[in-house]
């Protein structure tokens, strides 16, 4: 009786730490939190603005699409993320950071993650990931958001 | 006199209507015509989708940067060697494959690892590419059947499902 009540409580703990493990699994699969994800809008409107201190916009993706952005290429390629450090290398930490694939969705897409993690690693204050659920042509150019 | 220039100001205003409508976009649905596309292979040859009429057209929209259409086309090469026959009469497939590229190395090195025989076109505008536009695109792999005279037949088909359709449109 004792056994099994023992027994039961182990499973019980058991069970615990692995709905525990699974949640924290959840929340750090990504290496952005959705606070540092960048509503298209507020970029587009920042683009708009005259005069206004503007984000360094970095594509990389496939082609930068976004004017004003620089082409650091698909994030997936060490090429371009060594292109990516030498860009950041010379940016004053504090500035926003905003950077952008739009190739497809998040789930599917090869570089916004190895790219993030740079921007991160390079300790900028306000790094952000433009959010694209679907991609840039549904998100941005169908939304007549500023291409170039 | 009065009636006339009344007359005249009503049929103007139908006739910009009328433009307006025409220059609407189409909705992209099977019944309907599939919209021309001339773009350039690799080559720098430009080729459109009606010089392969006559022919059962498979329009596969794709790209190097995209792996889930980049792991379809061995698959899309095991349909074509089936029922891609033009020596012989009855239905013959082709197919039409427009890239979202934009960057003609990556584009021509996928090609070229895949070892993809059929009509390769593009503009490398990426998702900027009015043929995007055109065909209303929501995401890629996307594809689309046309019919000998160049009428949508089917809306992406893809694994089993494109391959049963294909067997009863050109048979075994």
């Amino acid at each position: 009786m004792v056994l099994r009540k023992t027994s039961s409580i182990i499973l019980g703990f058991l069970f615990m730490a692995l709905s525990w493990m699974t949640t924290l699994a959840q929340t750090t699969a990504e290496p952005w939190t959705d606070s540092e994800l960048k509503p298209t809008k507020e970029l587009a409107d920042q683009i708009n603005a005259s005069g206004k201190k503007k984000p360094l916009i970095i594509n990389v993706g496939p082609q930068a699409v976004i004017p004003g952005s620089l082409d650091a290429g698909p994030g997936s390629e060490k090429d371009n993320i060594k292109k990516l450090e030498k860009i950041l290398s010379a940016q004053d930490k504090n500035r926003e950071v905003v950077i952008y694939c739009g190739c497809c969705p998040f789930a599917k897409c090869p570089n916004v993650r190895p790219a993030f993690k740079v921007v991160k690693e390079q300790g900028f204050t306000q790094a952000r990931l433009l959010n694209i659920p679907k991609n840039i042509k549904t998100d941005w150019i169908d939304k007549n958001y500023p291409v170039q | 006199m009065r009636n006339i220039k009344l007359f005249i100001g009503l049929a103007g205003l139908l006739f910009l209507l009328n433009q307006e409508r025409s220059l609407a976009q189409k909705p992209i649905e099977v019944g309907g015509l599939a919209p021309e596309i001339e773009l350039s292979t690799p080559g720098g040859k430009m080729v459109s989708l009606s010089s392969l009429r006559g022919n059962l057209v498979l329009i596969d929209f794709w790209a190097s940067w995209c792996a889930p259409c980049v792991q379809e086309q061995p698959e899309l090469k095991k349909l074509y060697a089936k029922y891609h026959r033009p020596s012989q009469t009855g239905v013959n497939l082709d197919i039409y494959a427009v890239s979202l590229d934009s960057k003609k190395d990556a584009w021509e090195r996928a090609i070229k690892k895949l070892d993809l025989p059929w009509t390769q076109v593009s503009d490398l505008k990426f998702w900027t590419s009015p043929v995007a536009k055109t065909y209303q695109l929501e995401g890629i792999p996307f594809n689309l059947l046309v019919d000998q005279k160049g009428y949508i037949i089917a809306l992406n088909l893809h694994g089993e499902q494109l391959d049963q359709f294909l067997s009863k449109r050109v048979g075994k």
